[in-house]
């Protein structure tokens, strides 16, 4: 089973405590002391965490120390030769969107990208940033390859600095 | 100096990456324009810079980075990771590093 196959690896470097200051290696080694000790070996989809497989995001403004409250973002997918839009959110107090962005049928695998209006975000935010802005429209690009494990996909950014990665 | 230069690290060893592919494009027009293409070295930079300090001008560019044809990890979270960036004084110098593994990529403007 490939989602078993692949947990180790991923698992070894949730554990392997780089100092990475990420606060989401932090949550997710403290997740990992509940989390049994072996590889899952479920035969159909895998529940994290009392969920069902689905695509969540958060956003966190790294200048503010905020939830990214109110940024907007584009949804898209590939399909073969360009990224077709899915749709539009404004991220919410929470720094989510209101719901997942893909669940059920619509999960499946693909390669994705959320783009990011941080221009007009810091603009809102009256913050005194050079024209054009070293980030406007950030590109985050990702894939589901196994659509029987959730992925959760936590962003942090600033006007200079940006880092996505898998969460749980 | 000014220009483009880039440095890839690998979070899970520590160590620079090298041979990893990496694209600098220019996004003045549609579709973009590739202006160079190289492998990291050994140091995980790039021989030459990705934009020489004579070529620098204002703009928005994007560097490319296909991280998945340097890791091969079959569930990895990205193939590639496109930086999409603006410069807005070409006497300054640009160096956007990317901190990465499979499962992690963060970049920021260096120095």
């Amino acid at each position: 089973m490939k989602a078993a196959l692949h947990q180790p690896a991923r698992r070894r470097f949730a554990l392997s405590g780089l100092a990475l200051g990420a606060t989401v290696l932090a949550a997710r080694g403290a997740q990992a002391a509940d989390a049994p000790a072996a590889p899952a070996r479920a035969s159909g989809p895998i529940v994290l965490h009392g969920v069902s497989p689905r695509l969540t995001v958060h956003a966190l403004d790294t200048f503010h120390g905020a939830p990214a409250t109110g940024l907007r973002i584009d949804f898209s997918a590939f399909d073969g030769e360009d990224y077709a839009l899915l749709r539009s959110f404004t991220v919410n107090a929470n720094g989510r969107s209101d719901e997942p962005l893909l669940i059920g049928d619509s999960y499946r695998p693909g390669r994705y990208q959320l783009l990011l209006h941080v221009d007009e975000y810091f603009a809102a935010r009256k913050a005194v940033l050079p024209t054009p802005a070293f980030l406007t429209r950030l590109p985050v690009r990702f894939q589901v390859v196994n659509a029987g494990e959730r992925i959760h996909l936590p962003i942090q950014f600033g006007p200079w600095a940006y880092t996505y990665s898998r969460g749980s | 100096m000014a220009g483009i230069t880039t440095h890839v690290l690998d979070v899970r060893t520590g160590r620079p990456i090298g041979g990893m592919q990496v694209e600098l494009f220019d996004l003045a027009t549609t579709p973009p324009t590739r202006l160079h293409a190289t492998r990291t070295n050994p140091d995980g930079r790039t021989d030459v810079p990705m934009l020489a300090a004579q070529a620098a001008r204002t703009g928005r560019f994007e560097l490319r980075f296909h991280v998945n044809a340097h890791f091969k990890a079959p569930d990895a979270l990205a193939e590639e990771v496109p930086v999409q960036f603006g410069v807005f004084d070409a006497a300054q110098h640009y160096h956007i590093p990317l901190l990465c593994s499979p499962w992690f990529f963060s970049t920021y403007r260096g120095s």
